[in-house]
């Protein structure tokens, strides 16, 4: 795929789901905090998450962007690895905004059993947003192909940089959903 | 409506005309931590000092790789890590969010201006404070004169909701007891 559509398509994703967070942010207390039910997440708790997963990515390519991205020339092809493209598409919504596959949070990213959440969340997340794009910048002038990153499934599965870019966005997506049913049920409880 | 809550708990200690509320409302914000989140952290200085709108949190401090538990917080109290806040220097305890919180807060250099300009907020504070004062005191006297038998009665007829919120070994480090005499005492109540 070309390497500039894809800046391009993951910073427009990445502005609007920032534009979201911060009009999220000053709803109120009651708002954010509503469970749709007692095992459900709440808003807060989802933007945790958030920050937790995609925070490893975030971390991998900044130590790599830092030590590689200036000595590799410009490639304007990047061909997603395999696994990175196989784990982005089982992430991404359907054409309908449905979800593909449900699945179980890795006890690493379950806020409630590690460090609870609260509205300096969603503020991280959006610094977290920020350094993306500050990244994705970098990436004009180097190559995505040639930097690899550990995935949030372990050091073994390692993706490329941009597939490091691409599965954080897409899962943001998906949860940005959750986010959205979850405080249409706050603003039907209310 | 929102901020009614502010405003009745400051009128426990002393009147406010509508023009006193009109400048000290603006100086307050709401602030949501889901379960398990730190409201303030050991080594931070305290931002804010609060007023408790929902929800339960625990006060305390790190000693030999155990959290001991020094109080708790709920509907109508107030909370954070109060000397922190008024030294401005590295808070000695945490406070944590024991279930969903919300909380009022205002900033420290906010209260110290509401403080300068309005006599009847520096009324206040000093109210608040003898009654800090107070509270400490009473709770010296029970650690140190009362068995632990005693002590668990007290805090069942002083608040028996928080036997239902809080976890028992929160309420055994808060006794000072074991977790095991703790269920002892509660086994032999019921």
């Amino acid at each position: 795929m070309d390497a500039t559509n894809l800046i391009d398509d993951l910073s427009a994703t990445l502005r609007k789901q920032m534009e979201r967070a911060r009009l999220v942010r000053a709803m109120p207390a009651e708002i954010l905090l509503h469970r749709p039910a007692p095992e459900k997440w709440n808003a807060l708790e989802i933007f945790e998450h958030m920050c937790l997963s995609s925070g490893i990515y975030l971390r991998g390519l900044e130590r790599v962007f830092d030590e590689r991205a200036s000595a590799l020339p410009f490639n304007a092809d990047f061909k997603p690895g395999l696994l990175g493209d196989y784990f982005t598409k089982g992430m991404l919504p359907k054409e309908d905004g449905t979800i593909r596959n449900r699945m179980k949070t890795m006890r690493m990213f379950d806020p409630p059993r590690n460090n609870g959440a609260s509205q300096e969340s969603i503020d991280r997340f959006i610094d977290l947003c920020g350094r993306f794009l500050k990244l994705l910048e970098r990436a004009r002038s180097s190559d995505l192909n040639r930097m690899k990153v550990s995935s949030s499934l372990g050091p073994i599965i390692r993706f490329k940089a941009g597939d490091a870019f691409r599965f954080p966005v897409a899962h943001q997506q998906r949860h940005f959903l959750q986010v959205e049913r979850t405080l249409e049920a706050a603003h039907a409880g209310h | 409506m929102i901020m009614d809550l502010v405003r009745r708990t400051i009128e426990r200690y002393v009147r406010l005309t509508d023009d006193d509320w009109s400048r000290v409302a603006p100086c307050w914000t709401d602030h949501a931590f889901s379960k398990g989140a730190l409201i303030s952290k050991v080594g931070e200085v305290e931002q804010r000092f609060y007023i408790v709108k929902s929800g339960v949190q625990r006060l305390s401090f790190p000693h030999d790789g155990e959290d001991i538990c020094v109080g708790f917080s709920y509907d109508g109290s107030w909370s954070g890590a109060f000397d922190s806040f008024v030294t401005r220097k590295p808070s000695r305890f945490d406070v944590r969010a024991v279930t969903d919180s919300v909380l009022f807060g205002i900033a420290h250099a906010d209260l110290q201006g509401l403080y300068d300009g309005l006599s009847v907020m520096e009324r206040f504070g000093r109210l608040i404070l003898e009654e800090l004062l107070v509270g400490r005191a009473t709770r010296e006297i029970e650690q140190l004169s009362l068995s632990a038998e005693e002590r668990y009665h007290r805090l069942v007829a002083r608040s028996p909701k928080l036997l239902q919120l809080v976890p028992q070994k929160d309420i055994a480090s808060y006794l000072r007891m074991k977790p095991e005499t703790f269920s002892r005492l509660r086994a032999r109540r019921s």
